[in-house]
């Protein structure tokens, strides 16, 4: 294939290719007569139109042209409904083809039931969310908003005002309600509706201190509570020692937890509450020193990976009896070389596999690796980007595909290591290369007949792309 | 009176669990107690596993003594086309494994039988073989008859059939295997992926997780939870291109099918084709993502839209008290 220097070259040769996929990637660059014509090569056929509304890398604007298309062409008895559900559940389905399905009177009277798929759509513009908290009364459509996450505090109000409790528990847990709101539904909610309240990052202070003085707290709020950092210095202290594990792994978890307490839950009972200290990056060197000793192993590990213990104390770890201790040491950003140079020659191919991840690992050490077997050390050595260039060519041939994909994720493989891999017979490694900034517009054209739709899609659209950047620049 | 002979599979000493399955799916084929139900155990060391294969269902194990204790595909093909030809079997059941894989195909088509591959129902519908495969990419079942066939070869997908249960004695008898020049030499057994890491394809309770994790650390948080629960912990694609799980961990296209699978619990895997082509199959799969458009929901028998951390620390409290 010629290569193609204009917009209008372009949308031509995807015209002349009759092929949808090549269609949808050169829509948005296309002028009005062009889109004309893709249009009627992509919607002619039902079946090529219900693909693209269900693909998810249909863009917007294919989306918006379909629906518009769909509503136009189609009466109030004969609306394509199956069309237009799938553009309802395809994420990129743009907010004002969601408004206007919204408002059309014809497809409103074919199918209540559109209103769920609107209501939860991400992409549903706010004024169309208010006007269905205020005037909808489809329980299951109401229940979809009230868990929609675009849906904002004035419209989870306008909801649980009008119709009380049904959504409270979905409103609870809403990462927009705000404390007003929250005040409101925890005087009405139930014990596992204020649990949820308690743990949420809005729930207002006085309800805070009034769950920390009642006494006869239920168990569910208390395990919420215990997370809370506002809580006083006297409740950590209280709750510490309180019988119920999930309590005290709360409190272990809790950013205002009192040093001395954390070093008291070092040797608590329940290997759960130890494994949480084990975590806290403000863990004190008295704490370290009883953990490293700790019978659990995934304690010994969530310590071997915390960034405040200390070099020499990340040695000792590295000779630890069990390789999953081992291996999270030569994951640790602070992990020495001196400790890399050991671990790269662990008995254990996944203690190697996390020296080649490692950033720090040196130059030398990623030659040692690269004459390892195993295909996780080998992908760790081809992702790293300490790898010379020479290794790097040698494993973009492998007969491994993971270790090819390594080639092809770091961002130090240069363009003559990546050349090959446009043959790669796995259609995903062709498909990630056209996103790769080590080749150019050229290379990425060779991908534009490729056998696969997902790759020509993605080559037509990343050198569309570059074409509307390159004329608005001009 | 019909037999129906099935081949048992072992690996590094070791009786592989599919064999059993078989056997549970011959014993569903008898159509009279005439029947009979043969397992066939071929290699070096083959009468060891005499005893393990003396199960219900089983009338007769027949030990095949080769000089390889490995797999050869062309003993296994030598060895198998005597034994069909001296036992006249209506049908052989061989597991659909990459064993199989090497020779199945040769020997149906050098003794002329009906054949078909990945069978996970096997009857008969009235006096006819069927058996059901998938098709489409595991989107359509498809049934197989095998019209005027005199024997049927089929490999079976592991974990389509429960074993049976309890012990029986079977008769034992040996059969000689026909001289044959193997083409192919075993150097070296190795397992491909994590070294001394499970092999996901024949684990029933797996716990997998996808982007939606974050960071690294968080990795060690389901796996940790995967523990307790006692599931397989599994990963979609880039959990394992990070270096965060190790290959063999690695569920769809690029990576492994989870056929022996019974619960699946996808923590934060939007379900991308490639992942969903390993693990589709699944009967009981439950989802757990803050996006409800999310393509896992469209597979998923119970599906959680929520916060995968929330889910997980739940769990754990459950698990723990």
């Amino acid at each position: 294939m010629k290569m193609l220097k204009s917009k209008a070259d372009l949308v031509s040769k995807a015209i002349k290719k009759a092929d949808i996929y090549c269609a949808a990637a050169v829509y948005e660059i296309a002028n009005t007569n062009e889109r004309n014509d893709l249009e009627c090569l992509m919607f002619s056929k039902r079946r090529d139109a219900l693909s693209l509304a269900r693909w998810e890398h249909t863009p917007a604007s294919v989306l918006q042209a379909l629906s518009e298309n769909v509503l136009r062409n189609s009466d109030i008895a004969n609306v394509d409904s199956a069309i237009l559900t799938r553009i309802e559940k395809n994420p990129n389905t743009p907010s004002l083809a969601l408004s206007q399905h919204y408002k059309s009177e014809k497809y409103k009277k074919q199918k209540l039931s559109f209103i769920a798929l609107v209501a939860e759509h991400q992409n549903t513009p706010l004024q169309i969310l208010e006007s269905i908290a205020r005037f909808e009364n489809d329980i299951e459509g109401l229940k979809s908003l009230s868990r929609n996450i675009s849906a904002n505090a004035s419209v989870l109000t306008i909801l649980v005002s009008r119709i009380p409790n049904i959504f409270d528990k979905n409103v609870a847990a809403h990462p927009s309600a705000s404390a007003n709101l929250l005040e409101l539904i925890y005087a009405r909610g139930n014990a596992y509706t204020r649990a949820a309240i308690i743990g949420h990052k809005n729930c207002p202070l006085c309800l805070v201190e009034s769950a920390e003085q009642n006494g006869d707290l239920p168990l569910l709020m208390l395990r919420q509570l215990a997370k809370d950092e506002r809580l006083s210095k006297n409740t950590l202290i209280k709750l510490s020692s309180n019988i119920d594990s999930v309590v005290r792994y709360g409190i272990a978890c809790n950013l205002a937890t009192p040093k001395a307490v954390l070093s008291s839950l070092s040797h608590d009972s329940s290997a759960a509450v130890r494994r949480a200290i084990a975590s806290r990056f403000d863990l004190t060197i008295t704490s370290i020193i009883v953990l490293m000793k700790d019978k659990d192993v995934w304690v010994r590990q969530w310590l071997a990976r915390n960034l405040r213990v200390p070099k020499k104390l990340l040695e000792q770890l590295a000779q630890d009896k069990h390789a999953d201790v081992r291996r999270a040491v030569a994951r640790n950003p602070r992990c020495p070389i001196v400790v890399l140079d050991l671990l790269a020659q662990d008995e254990s191919a996944w203690v190697r596999s996390a020296v080649a991840y490692q950033k720090k690992t040196p130059r030398r050490l990623m030659q040692l690796l690269a004459g390892d077997t195993n295909i996780d050390v080998l992908s760790g050595v081809a992702n790293n980007h300490h790898t010379p260039q020479k290794i790097l060519q040698k494993l973009a041939l492998s007969a491994e595909e993971d270790i090819r994909r390594g080639v092809i994720i770091n961002l130090n493989a240069t363009r003559k290591t990546m050349l090959p891999l446009l043959e790669d017979s796995y259609y995903l490694h062709r498909l990630m290369l056209i996103k790769k900034p080590q080749l150019n517009q050229k290379d990425i054209w060779r991908l534009c007949d490729d056998p696969d739709f997902q790759v020509r899609f993605m080559a037509f659209r990343h050198i569309a792309h570059k074409l509307l950047v390159n004329s608005a620049q001009e | 009176m019909s037999t129906i002979l099935v081949v048992a599979e072992h690996r590094q000493n070791a009786l592989r669990p599919v064999s059993f399955e078989l056997i549970s799916a011959a014993h569903g084929l008898k159509k009279s107690s005439d029947d009979k139900v043969l397992v066939a155990v071929i290699g070096s060391q083959s009468e060891a596993y005499v005893e393990a294969l003396s199960v219900n269902g089983v009338d007769e194990v027949v030990v095949l003594k080769s000089s390889v204790s490995d797999f050869d595909p062309d003993i296994f093909e030598a060895a198998l086309s005597a034994l069909i030809e001296s036992k006249k079997p209506s049908v052989v059941l061989l597991p659909h494994s990459v064993d199989s894989m090497g020779y199945a195909a040769t020997l149906a088509s050098k003794l002329r039988c009906g054949f078909s591959t990945d069978v996970f129902i096997a009857e008969y519908q009235g006096d006819e073989l069927v058996a059901t495969r998938g098709g489409y990419n595991q989107k359509v079942n498809v049934e197989v008859d095998f019209p005027s066939k005199s024997c049927v070869l089929m490999t079976i997908r592991a974990g389509a059939f429960k074993p049976l249960e309890g012990k029986a004695s079977p008769v034992v008898s040996n059969f000689d295997l026909p001289a044959v020049q193997s083409r192919s030499q075993n150097k070296e057994f190795i397992e491909l992926g994590g070294g001394n890491d499970i092999d996901i394809t024949t684990a029933e309770f797996i716990m997998s997780i996808g982007r939606g994790v974050g960071e690294e650390t968080n990795v060690e948080q389901f796996r940790e939870l995967a523990e307790t629960a006692g599931a397989t912990l599994c990963c979609s694609r880039p959990i394992a291109d990070a270096g965060w799980l190790p290959k063999s961990r690695q569920v769809g296209q690029s990576g492994k099918t989870v056929g022996a699978c019974k619960l699946y619990v996808a923590m934060g895997v939007s379900g991308s084709i490639q992942h969903m082509a390993g693990m589709k199959h699944v009967p009981t799969i439950v989802a757990v993502n803050t996006d409800p458009a999310a393509s896992i929901f469209t597979i998923a028998k119970y599906g959680i839209v929520a916060d995968i951390f929330d889910i997980e620390e739940e769990l754990n409290n459950q698990l723990s008290t």
